[in-house]
């Protein structure tokens, strides 16, 4: 990545476009973006937060593992499933514990590493990719991306029995 | 959010407000962390854009992303290929506010989601990923021989996954679409 960025500032250069102006330019709009986008995820995290203290993310997970086993997920991976789309950092915390408890070249954990690949914090990223336009309802948007979800997991978890 | 609140009531009525503020404390947190790297991206960004070189990123997409979206604006276009090759290089960081103006392009105003903006969440959601860099770096960390060897699985299960995600999107389009216009 650094190698790209300077390849990039060099690029810049030959082009002769002003770097350093350029740059405060763009990043002017950092600040505009993320106040736009706060009110927003301040929700969605409330939410995700009450979910998880009031234990109804583990009923969920109790509820959904054995339909995941059918599906070919083990049970210790269908907490990171399950929690992957509400959000990111607690699914790399569940990561990580999976990677301390099975050794980091466990089948489990390979297949909980390509399903972190292939799937998304799909919650607060349609949070935030919607909260700068007119739309209120999303009709099946959601639903049809946690399927693909689905179907990630499902296909990480065939590709990791195989390779 | 109604039910966790009423299940909080009967476990630790005392957690929920403290749960709360918590949660958007973090939000605090999370918000000055993406404005540093926000800012550090949309500079960068702004450079990729001045350079030409997003625009030649564009061209080189612009007949998958016409097939995807439908659309032809240059600007749109040029964001949406922006945002797709960095989720590919899994810079989730860099495609996040090139997907929130792409996706303020897409949106027609009328208040309802169409069916370009249904795409480009879903390409985002299924995206291909060539380096899963976050996830390398906490396997070696985990003390893993071979860290790397989870980016050919990866990028199958997920090139698998975005032509799953691409193709029932479209064929949600077609249903449901079909149905709208029909009513008009």
């Amino acid at each position: 990545m650094p190698v790209l960025i300077i390849a990039l500032l060099i690029y810049a250069r030959i082009k002769k476009v002003e770097t350093y102006n350029t740059f405060v330019n763009g990043a002017k709009g950092a600040f505009e973006l993320v106040l736009g986008i706060f009110p927003y995820i301040v929700t969605i995290m409330i939410m995700v937060a009450l979910m998880r203290v009031s234990g109804i993310t583990d009923i969920l997970v109790r509820g959904f593992a054995p339909i995941l086993n059918l599906l070919g997920i083990p049970t210790e991976v269908s907490e990171l499933v399950l929690l992957r789309p509400f959000t990111g950092s607690g699914s790399y915390g569940i990561l990580k514990s999976i990677f301390e408890t099975y050794g980091a070249d466990s089948y489990v954990s390979r297949c909980a590493s390509v399903i972190m690949g292939t799937s998304e914090t799909l919650f607060y990223v349609a949070t935030v990719y919607f909260s700068q336009t007119s739309v209120k309802k999303l009709y099946y948007a959601i639903p049809l991306a946690l399927v693909c979800n689905l179907f990630g997991t499902v296909v990480a978890c065939l590709v990791c029995r195989i390779l | 959010m109604i039910a966790s609140s009423v299940a909080l009531l009967f476990t630790a009525p005392d957690l929920m407000v403290t749960e709360m503020t918590d949660a958007s404390m973090g939000v605090i947190e999370l918000c000055v962390e993406l404005c540093a790297v926000y800012a550090v991206w949309l500079g960068v960004l702004e450079i990729l854009d001045k350079t030409g070189l997003s625009a030649k990123l564009a061209k080189l997409l612009r007949p998958l992303i016409k097939f995807l979206f439908k659309t032809d604006d240059p600007e749109t276009t040029k964001l949406i290929a922006v945002n797709m090759s960095s989720n590919m290089l899994g810079l989730g960081n860099a495609a996040t506010p090139c997907g929130i103006k792409a996706m303020k392009r897409l949106d027609d105003k009328s208040g309802k989601i169409n069916a370009a903006m249904i795409m480009l969440l879903v390409v985002n959601a299924t995206s291909i990923q060539l380096l899963p860099t976050t996830t390398i770096g906490l396997r070696s960390q985990a003390g893993s021989m071979t860290p790397t060897d989870i980016i050919i699985p990866t990028l199958l299960a997920t090139t698998l996954t975005a032509a799953f995600g691409i193709g029932l999107a479209k064929l949600c389009e077609k249903i449901f679409w079909r149905k709208k216009g029909a009513k008009k």
